[in-house]
C-alpha cells in the first residue's frame, strides 16, 4: 500500500451544490474537515448545501475566472490545501455550455490552484472523453485514447488535457478520477425517472441488452475520490471509480425491479424492449442536434443506452487501495429509500 | 506409374494431396511414412529459402499467389495474401507460434459437434510439431522494433510477450538471424525420405470421382504459357490448399454444401510509427506481441521496408509523402480482430480463379477503430514522435489529442484493412446445417475426397492457425490410416478385393 | 478464361499517374516501375483481372479527351468508390517498387544519388522458379 497524507488544512470543493459534491461535502464534514471553501453556481443552491463555520460558500459561474480566484483568494503557502474540481454541466441547453463549464472552468480551477500552490489538486472526469466501449465484454483500461462523445465529451476531454498539461509542466500536482454511471443520494430528478421507468415496465432496453455498463454508488465514488486525494503517489493519472465488473443492462434492470419491490413498490415486469436501430437512430438524432448547437437530454441517453460503457477497476485498487464498498444491490435500495425520504414521488 | 498420351500425362497414385503447405505437408508426410504412396501436387514452384530476401518484393513474386494482390471484396475490401510455392504459407509467414488455444477448440467441439475431439491428444500432437519445426525464442536481442511493443505494452501495463517461432538460431543469435523450419526443411522431406512424390508447377482443375477412384485433372507449368493438361488418378485425395484455392477447388468439381459459405479472417489495421532512432529492420519482423485485449484484438509488428512504409503512407500520401525520407527510423504495426463477419469464396465459371467477398460488422468496425487507436496510443508511449495510420483523412497523430481526431475520422471503409489468416470455408464436424466436412476432414457426401488445411478450423482461432492447423492435420491424417488399415486387414481376412487400392 | 494483355491499357495511365505523383523521377526509373505494376496486374486472379480491366480500358478512354490533364488530377485527388480503386491499386504498386528498388528516392521522385545506368533488378524479369 502507497503512502497516504494527512488531511489538509483547507479543502476547496467546486460543484459543492451538485449531486457528487453534496455527498462528498456531507463525507468531508463528517471526517472532521472543519475549513471547507466551496464553489456553488447560484445563491438558490446555497440552501442546498450544509451551513455552518466549517463551511465558506462562494457563489458564481466557474467559467468566470474572477469567481474562481475569489474561491482560492487568500490561500497560500502557510496552509496545506487540497482542490476537489466535481462541477461539470452534463445535460446543458446548448453545446456551448458544455465547453464554458467543463473545458474553460476546468482551465480557471488548474490555474487557481497552481497559483495558491495547491497540495493536490483531483479532477473529476468521465467515461466520456473515451467514448464508448468498441463491444460488450471489452473493458476500459486505466489509459486509453480519447475518442470523446459528441460535446459533453470533448469539453471533458479538453478539461483532462488542461489538468495533465499543467501537471507535465510541473505547475500543479494533479491526479484525475473517472466515475461512469454513478447514482446514489442527492440524486437529480432525472434519476428519479429512471426508477420510475422501470417501475413502470418501461425502462428502454435496447437491442437485447447484451451491452454492459460499469455503475458506481455515490460513496463509494466519494471513497475514490478520498484516496486519490490523499496517495501521495498518485500523481498525473486517470483513475476509474466504478464497482469491480461491469453489469448487463438487463441485470441492471433487474436489480433494480428487485430493489424496489424489497421497498414496498410494485414493479412491472420487463423493461421496454426496442430493437438495436433505436439506439442508432437516436444516437444520429443527438449528434445532428448537438451540430446545431443545440442539446435534448433525452436523445442523448437514449442513443447512449445500446452502448456498452465499462472499465477496469485494477489500477485504482492497485495504486489507491480503492475497493468498492456498497454493491449494486444494496446502493439502489439506499437511493430508493434516500428518495422517499426527500418526499420523491417513483 | 506414369504415362504419356498425347498431350496429356496420365499419373496414378493411392493418395493425392493437392497442396503442400503446414495442412498438406504434414498429410503427407504421416502418410508415406505409413506406408501409402503419395503424391503431393502443388501450384506454386519450389524455392529455396536461401535465394529469396523475406518479405520483399521479390519473395511476393516468386512465394505468394497473384503477387500478393489479392483481395477480398467488400466495404472495404480486404487485402489478403496466399503462400503460392512448395511449403505454402509457412515459407513466408512471420513464424509466430501459438499453440491450439483448447477454449476456442472446445467451443468448435460442441457448436459444430466435432467427434473425437480429444482435446488431451491435440496437445500431445502441438509438443510433437513443436518439436519437429523447432519452436524457440530469440536467443539473442529481438529487433528494436520488437523492443518497442514490448516498451510501449510495458509503460501501460498492457498484457504482453515475446511469441516463439518455428526458428533455428545460432548459439546466442540475434532475431534476424533465425533460419526458418518450414514445410520445405521438415515434413517434406520427411515426406519425401518415406517415398512421397511431389510435383510443384501443378494446379488441379477439377476432381471426379467416377465410383472407385477420383481423377484430378491438372494444368502443368506456371500459369503463363499454354501448358499441357493431364490427369492424376488417385484411391483418395487431401485438399489442402488453403482457405480459399480448397473450397474453389471442391465447387469445381460439384460439391457445395457448405463450402466456401463462411471464411474467416482476422482483419487488421495498421499504422506506421517514427521513432528518434533507426529501428527499421527491412526483412524481419517483430516477436513481441500485445495480447491485453485478446482474442478480440492483438497487436503486433509488420514487415517493413521501404517499399512497404511507402505503401503504408499512400491512403494519405499528399500530407505524409514528406515522412518517406525518414523511413530508416519508422516501423509498421498491426491491429488485429477476430472478427463476427463472414466472407464468401465462390468458384465461377470460365474464371480460373474464385471471386472471394468479404463483410465487416458493425462490432469489426468498432474493434478495429479502438484497435488503431489504442495501437497508436502504445506507439507513441513507446516513443514514437509521429505516427501514421494507414486511411483515408487520417492525421498525423503526436500527442494523444491527436488520438482524439484520429479516431474521430477513422471509418473501416477508408482504411486499407489486409489479413493474412484465411480459415473456415469448409467447417468440420457433424452438425449438418453448418459444416463442409465431417468430423475428421471427409467432405460431406463425397466418398473418396478429404480437406485438411485451414478451411476446416469452423472459425477463426484468434492467434496465428498455423500450429491449429498442422494439429488438426496431423490428428486427421492418424484417423485417416487407422481407418484404411483397419478397413485391409478386414479385407484380407475376408479375402476381397478393391480395385481402388493401387 | 485466358486473361487480356494489360500493359496497353494500365501502362499509359500508371505513366501519367506516377509522372504526376512524382515529377522528378528519371523516366527510366518510371519505367521499370510501370513494368512492375503491369506484371502485377496480368497476374491478378481472374475476376479482379477483368475488373481492373475494364476500369483501365475507360480510364485509358478518358486518357485520350481532351482537357486529360484535369481528368487525370481529378481521379488522383479523388477517391471514388470503384473507380479509385483501380488508382488506389495502380498507385500502391508504383510507390511499393519505387521505394524498395530505390530506398533514398525524395517525396518528389528525386534521388540523391541518380544512378548513371540502372542495372535491371532481378525483380523486374518474370521469375520461373526452381522446381524440386
Amino acid at each position: 500500500m502507497t503512502d497516504r497524507w494527512a488531511p489538509p488544512t483547507v479543502t476547496v470543493v467546486t460543484g459543492a451544490a451538485g449531486w457528487l459534491g453534496r455527498a462528498l461535502v456531507h463525507r468531508l464534514l463528517a471526517d472532521g474537515r472543519d475549513h471547507l471553501r466551496v464553489l456553488v453556481h447560484t445563491n438558490e443552491e446555497r440552501a442546498q448545501i450544509p451551513q455552518g463555520d466549517a463551511i465558506a460558500v462562494e457563489v458564481g459561474d466557474i467559467g468566470d475566472r474572477a469567481v474562481v480566484d475569489r474561491l482560492f483568494a487568500g490561500l497560500g503557502s502557510d496552509e496545506v490545501v487540497d482542490v476537489v474540481h466535481t462541477a461539470g454541466v452534463i445535460h446543458p441547453k446548448k453545446v456551448a455550455d458544455f465547453f464554458h463549464v467543463n473545458a474553460t472552468g476546468t482551465r480557471n480551477v488548474v490555474a487557481a490552484s497552481a497559483a495558491a500552490g495547491v497540495r493536490r489538486l483531483v479532477h473529476v472526469s468521465s467515461n466520456s472523453p473515451f467514448g464508448t466501449n468498441p463491444h460488450p465484454t471489452d473493458l476500459f483500461r486505466q489509459d486509453e485514447p480519447y475518442h470523446p462523445y459528441y460535446g459533453y465529451g470533448r469539453s471533458k476531454m479538453e478539461g483532462e488535457q488542461a489538468v495533465f498539461a499543467a501537471v507535465t509542466a510541473g505547475d500543479l500536482d494533479a491526479t484525475l478520477v473517472r466515475p461512469p454511471w454513478f447514482y446514489g443520494p442527492f440524486q437529480p430528478p432525472r434519476q428519479t425517472t429512471f426508477f420510475r421507468m422501470v417501475r413502470q415496465g418501461k425502462f428502454p432496453i435496447i437491442g437485447g441488452g447484451q451491452q454492459r455498463r460499469s455503475m458506481v454508488y455515490v460513496d463509494n465514488l466519494v471513497d475514490g475520490i478520498l484516496a486519490a486525494e490523499l496517495t501521495a503517489a498518485a500523481v498525473g493519472k486517470g483513475y476509474w471509480i466504478a464497482d469491480e465488473r461491469a453489469y448487463l443492462v438487463t441485470e441492471i434492470v433487474e436489480t433494480v425491479g428487485r430493489a424496489l419491490r424489497d421497498e414496498g413498490f410494485t414493479v412491472k415486469d420487463g423493461g421496454m424492449r426496442l430493437p438495436a436501430i433505436a439506439g442508432r437512430v437516436a444516437e444520429l438524432g443527438d449528434k445532428l442536434i448537438q451540430r446545431t448547437g443545440m442539446y435534448q437530454q433525452q436523445l442523448h441517453v437514449l442513443g447512449e443506452m445500446d452502448k456498452t460503457i465499462a472499465c477496469d477497476i485494477s489500477a485504482s485498487t492497485a495504486e489507491l487501495g480503492y475497493v468498492p464498498k456498497i454493491a449494486l444491490y444494496e446502493g439502489m435500495r439506499l437511493s430508493i429509500q434516500w428518495c422517499v425520504a426527500q418526499g420523491l414521488e417513483l | 506409374m506414369s504415362g504419356i498420351e498425347g498431350h496429356q500425362i496420365h499419373v496414378r497414385t493411392q493418395v493425392l494431396v493437392v497442396g503442400s503447405g503446414a495442412g498438406g505437408a504434414t498429410t503427407a508426410a504421416l502418410l508415406a511414412e505409413a506406408g501409402f504412396d503419395v503424391l503431393i501436387v502443388e501450384e506454386g514452384p519450389w524455392v529455396d529459402q536461401d535465394t529469396v530476401t523475406p518479405f520483399s518484393l521479390d519473395q511476393m513474386d516468386r512465394q505468394y499467389r497473384s503477387g500478393g494482390v489479392t483481395v477480398a471484396l467488400g466495404l472495404p475490401s480486404i487485402a489478403y495474401t496466399e503462400g503460392r510455392c512448395a511449403g505454402g504459407g509457412t515459407e513466408v509467414n512471420s513464424g509466430l507460434y501459438f499453440r491450439p488455444p483448447l477454449d476456442v477448440v472446445e467451443r468448435w467441439r460442441r457448436d459444430f459437434r466435432i467427434d473425437g475431439l480429444d482435446v488431451d491428444e491435440l496437445e500431445s500432437i502441438a509438443d510433437e510439431v513443436e518439436q519437429a519445426i523447432n519452436v524457440t525464442t530469440v536467443p539473442g536481442k529481438p529487433t528494436p522494433a520488437s523492443e518497442i511493443l514490448r516498451r510501449g505494452a510495458a509503460a501501460l501495463n498492457w498484457r504482453h510477450s515475446e511469441i516463439p517461432r518455428w526458428m533455428k538460431y545460432p548459439a546466442g543469435g540475434d532475431a534476424v538471424t533465425g533460419k526458418r523450419q518450414s514445410m520445405t526443411r521438415t515434413y517434406l522431406p520427411r515426406a519425401f525420405a518415406a517415398g512421397a512424390r511431389m510435383l510443384v508447377e501443378t494446379r488441379v482443375d477439377r476432381l471426379v470421382d467416377n465410383g472407385l477412384n477420383v481423377t484430378a485433372h491438372v494444368t502443368y507449368g506456371d500459369g503463363t504459357g499454354r501448358m499441357p493438361g493431364g490427369a492424376i488418378t488417385a484411391a483418395h485425395v487431401f485438399v489442402c490448399g488453403g482457405a480459399i484455392q480448397t473450397p474453389a477447388l471442391l465447387q469445381r468439381s460439384g460439391m457445395r454444401s457448405h463450402i466456401g459459405r463462411t471464411l474467416a479472417v482476422h482483419p487488421t489495421v495498421k499504422l506506421t510509427a517514427k521513432f528518434a532512432d533507426e529501428v527499421n529492420v527491412p526483412d524481419d519482423v517483430p516477436v513481441h506481441q500485445v495480447k491485453e485485449f485478446a482474442p478480440d484484438l492483438s497487436f503486433g509488428g509488420s514487415a517493413s521496408h521501404s517499399g512497404l512504409v511507402a505503401l503504408a503512407l499512400t491512403d494519405e500520401w499528399r500530407t505524409f509523402s514528406s515522412a518517406i525520407e525518414d523511413w530508416r527510423r519508422m516501423s509498421i504495426y498491426y491491429a488485429a480482430i477476430t472478427s463476427e463477419g463472414r466472407g464468401w469464396v465462390q468458384a465461377l465459371p470460365g474464371f480460373r480463379d474464385p471471386l472471394v467477398t468479404y463483410r465487416l460488422s458493425h462490432r469489426d468496425r468498432e474493434v478495429l477503430r479502438s484497435g488503431l487507436g489504442r495501437l497508436a496510443l502504445l506507439t507513441l508511449e513507446a516513443g514514437a514522435t509521429e505516427v501514421y495510420p494507414s486511411f483515408r483523412g487520417a492525421p498525423v497523430v503526436r500527442d494523444r489529442g491527436d488520438l482524439a481526431t484520429m479516431q474521430q475520422r477513422f471509418a473501416a471503409s477508408k482504411a486499407s484493412v489486409m489479413t493474412v489468416h484465411l480459415c473456415s470455408t469448409v467447417p468440420m464436424g457433424e452438425h449438418r446445417d453448418r459444416c463442409g466436412a465431417d468430423s475428421f476432414g471427409k467432405v460431406h457426401g463425397a466418398d473418396r475426397v478429404w480437406v485438411n488445411d485451414a478451411s476446416l478450423l469452423p472459425t477463426a482461432p484468434g492467434v496465428n492457425p498455423q500450429a491449429t492447423v498442422m494439429a488438426f492435420a496431423i490428428r486427421n491424417a492418424r484417423r485417416f490410416i487407422e481407418q484404411q488399415q483397419s478397413q485391409q486387414s478386414h479385407r484380407s481376412s475376408g479375402a476381397t478385393q478393391n480395385g481402388a487400392q493401387a | 478464361m485466358r486473361s487480356v494483355p494489360s500493359a496497353p491499357l494500365v501502362g499509359p495511365f500508371a505513366d501519367r499517374l506516377l509522372a504526376l505523383d512524382f515529377p522528378a523521377l528519371e523516366p527510366a526509373r518510371r519505367e521499370q516501375a510501370i513494368a512492375f505494376a503491369v506484371r502485377r496486374v496480368d497476374g491478378l486472379p481472374s475476376v479482379m483481372n477483368l475488373g481492373v480491366i475494364l476500369i483501365a480500358a475507360l480510364f485509358r478512354g478518358l486518357l485520350a479527351l481532351p482537357g486529360n490533364e484535369a481528368i487525370l488530377r481529378f481521379f488522383a485527388r479523388t477517391p471514388l468508390p470503384l473507380l479509385g480503386e483501380y488508382v488506389r491499386l495502380v498507385r500502391s504498386l508504383g510507390y511499393a517498387y519505387i521505394f524498395e528498388t530505390w530506398p533514398d528516392t525524395r517525396p518528389d521522385g528525386s534521388s540523391p544519388t541518380p544512378a548513371p545506368v540502372e542495372a535491371a533488378p532481378a525483380d523486374a524479369v518474370p521469375n520461373m522458379g526452381g522446381t524440386a
